[in-house]
C-alpha cells in the first residue's frame, strides 16, 4: 500500500517548481502512474462505483499527463545517465537465444555496439552551430561578459 | 578468486582511458573484451598500446594481459609510483590524449611525477597541450594541487603526421583534495589566445590573429592573442598552424576552444583567416554552453570531486558531453558514487544555454604513500 497520495494541488505546485528536485519528481511520477493503474483495476472489480470515481480518475490522469509533458520538456538527466547501465555482464553471453541447441541468434545490437568501438575522445563537438552573425544569437551570451549587465548584488 | 569477483568487465575500445584510469585509482581490475572484434584490423591500436605502456611506467606492479589478437585486455592495477619518466607517445594521437589521463593520476603518485612526453602537441582530435595548460592546470589548482613544481612546459611543438614535439609535465602530490564549490562562473573579463605556426611562414599566425580578433572584439575589448613561431629543432617534423583561445572569467573559470590546420597531405589547405574566424565562433559556442568548467575538463572536475574529502562539492557545468556521461556511469561502477544532477534552465538571462548543477560527497580518497614517507 502506498503512503503517498499526490493531490492535484501538490501536483500543480510541483510543476511550478520545475526541476527543483529530480528524485522527488521521479518518485512522484511513478506514484501517479501507479495510481492510474490502480484505478483501472478498481474499476474492473466494482463496475457500480465507476461513476463515483470517474472525476478522480480524470484528475489523476490529467496530472500524470501534465507531468509527462514536463518531463519531456526538461530531460531527466539522472535517469538518462544512471538509468541504463552499459556495464557488460558475463552471463549475458550464456543467456543468448539458441535455435535447436546449435545456432545462436546473432542480434544486431545497434547503437550500443556501434558506440563501443568508436573514437575515445573527450572533446565535445558542436553539432548544430549557431549563426554568430545574427543579432539575437550575439545577444544570447551578452551578459556572460563584463561588458554586459551585472546583477544588482555585485 | 577474490580478485576475479570484483573485476569489472566491458566491451569495446571506446572509453579505454577512463576505464583504465578509474581502475588504477580504485584498485579494481578491469577486463575489456571484443576490442574492435568486427574490424578488418582487430585489436588494440598503436596509440592504445602506447597508453598502456605509459600506465605501466608510472605504476609499480601492474599486471597487463593482452590476448594474441589484441581484442581482449586484462588490467590489474599496481600502485601509482611516479618519479621521473620519459615516454614516446604514438603520433596517431596527440600528447593531449595521454596527458588527460596523467592529469587524473598525477596528484595521487607516491613520488611527484615529472614526465617528458614526445609526440604530437597539437592535432584536430584531442585537446592540445596549450589548451590543457590553460584550462586543466587552473582547475587542479582549485582542488589544492599547487606549487612551484606544478608545471606544463612546451619545449618543442610537433604537428601530425610527423610529430616531433616535446612537453614536460610535473605535478606535486597531495594527501587529500579540497572540496570545491564552483556555482558561479562570473563574467568573462578577458580572452587570451595562442596562434602558433611551425615550418610555415610566421605571417600565418598574424593572419589568424587578425581574423579571430575581428569577431571577438564585438563582445569584449580585452582580447590578446600571442603568436608563437618555433624554429629549427623546436618546430617538429611537419608543417602546420593553429589557434587556441581561452576566455577567463572574474571567478577564475577558463573556457577554451581550438582549431588546427589539416595535417600535411590530408584534406585541402585551410586558410588562416577561416581558421581564425571558425575558432572564434567555437569559443562563442563554448561560452554559450558555459558553466564553471569547460566541456573538455568536465570529467576531470567530476573525478576530483569524487576523490575529495568527505564533504559536499558542487560544480555548475554546461551541457554534459557524451564522454562525461559515460564517465559518470563509470564513476558509479568503480566508486559507487552517484551525483545529484539538477538542471538549471537559462530563463530570461542572456547567459547562453541551460546549465547543470552537479553535487556529490567525496569518498575521502587519501594518498596513503604520502603519510608513510
Amino acid at each position: 500500500i502506498r503512503k503517498k497520495h499526490p493531490k492535484p494541488s501538490q501536483v500543480d505546485s510541483g510543476q511550478k517548481l520545475g526541476s527543483e528536485n529530480l528524485i522527488d519528481e521521479t518518485s512522484d511520477i511513478e506514484d501517479l502512474l501507479k495510481e492510474e493503474e490502480d484505478y483501472k483495476e478498481e474499476n474492473n472489480y466494482s463496475p457500480e462505483t465507476l461513476g463515483a470515481l470517474k472525476w478522480k480518475e480524470d484528475l489523476s490522469r490529467k496530472a500524470a499527463e501534465a507531468f509527462l509533458r514536463q518531463q519531456q520538456a526538461i530531460p531527466n538527466l539522472r535517469k538518462l545517465i544512471y538509468g541504463m547501465v552499459t556495464e557488460d555482464n558475463e552471463e549475458e553471453g550464456d543467456t543468448q537465444e539458441e535455435l535447436g541447441g546449435l545456432f545462436r541468434v546473432s542480434q544486431p545490437e545497434g547503437e550500443c555496439k556501434h558506440k563501443a568501438d568508436s573514437l575515445d575522445c573527450s572533446r565535445f563537438l558542436v553539432e548544430a552551430p549557431h549563426d554568430w552573425d545574427a543579432e539575437e544569437v550575439i545577444n544570447s551570451i551578452k551578459d556572460c561578459f563584463v561588458t554586459g549587465k551585472w546583477e544588482d548584488d555585485k | 578468486m577474490a580478485t576475479q569477483a570484483h573485476c569489472l568487465s566491458y566491451v569495446g575500445c571506446n572509453f579505454l582511458r577512463q576505464r583504465l584510469v578509474l581502475s588504477t585509482l580504485s584498485g579494481r581490475p578491469v577486463k575489456i573484451r571484443k576490442i574492435r572484434a568486427r574490424d578488418d584490423n582487430p585489436g588494440l591500436r598503436d596509440f592504445e598500446a602506447s597508453f598502456i605502456r605509459l600506465l605501466d611506467k608510472i605504476t609499480n606492479g601492474s599486471r597487463i594481459e593482452i590476448n594474441q589478437t589484441g581484442t581482449t585486455l586484462y588490467y590489474q592495477p599496481g600502485l601509482l609510483y611516479g618519479g621521473f619518466v620519459e615516454h614516446d607517445c604514438s603520433v596517431l594521437r596527440s600528447i593531449g590524449y595521454y596527458l588527460e589521463s596523467l592529469l587524473c593520476l598525477a596528484p595521487f603518485m607516491k613520488h611527484p611525477l615529472k614526465i617528458v612526453l614526445r609526440g604530437v602537441t597539437n592535432d584536430q582530435v584531442d585537446p592540445s597541450v596549450d589548451v590543457l595548460k590553460a584550462t586543466a592546470l587552473p582547475l587542479l589548482k582549485q582542488f589544492g594541487i599547487d606549487g612551484e613544481a606544478f608545471e606544463l612546459k612546451i619545449v618543442r611543438r610537433g604537428m601530425p603526421p610527423g610529430g616531433g614535439g616535446e612537453v614536460v609535465f610535473s605535478c606535486p602530490v597531495r594527501k587529500v583534495l579540497k572540496p570545491i564549490q564552483l556555482t558561479d562562473p562570473g563574467k568573462i573579463k578577458r580572452i587570451r589566445g595562442m596562434a602558433y605556426s611551425v615550418r610555415v611562414s610566421p605571417q600565418m599566425a598574424n593572419r589568424i590573429v587578425d581574423s579571430a580578433r575581428s569577431i571577438l572584439n564585438k563582445f569584449i575589448p580585452d582580447v590578446y592573442i600571442y603568436t608563437d613561431h618555433m624554429k629549427g629543432v623546436n618546430s617538429g617534423k611537419s608543417p602546420g598552424f593553429g589557434l587556441s583561445l581561452v576566455a577567463e572569467t572574474t571567478n577564475g573559470t577558463f573556457l577554451s576552444a581550438e582549431l588546427a590546420s589539416n595535417p600535411q597531405g590530408q584534406g585541402t589547405a585551410v586558410l588562416p583567416e577561416d581558421l581564425g574566424r571558425n575558432c572564434a565562433k567555437l569559443l562563442l559556442e563554448e561560452i554559450y554552453r558555459g558553466g564553471c568548467v569547460d566541456s573538455t575538463n568536465q570529467s576531470l572536475a567530476l573525478l576530483l570531486m569524487t576523490l575529495g574529502q568527505q564533504d559536499v562539492s558542487k560544480v555548475l557545468l554546461g551541457p554534459l558531453s557524451p564522454y562525461t556521461i559515460e564517465f559518470l556511469r563509470h564513476l558509479k561502477s568503480f566508486f559507487q558514487i552517484m551525483f545529484k544532477i539538477e538542471t538549471k534552465p537559462c530563463g530570461e538571462e542572456l547567459k547562453g544555454g541551460d546549465k547543470v548543477l552537479m553535487t556529490c560527497v567525496g569518498i575521502g580518497f587519501s594518498n596513503l604513500s604520502k603519510t608513510l614517507k
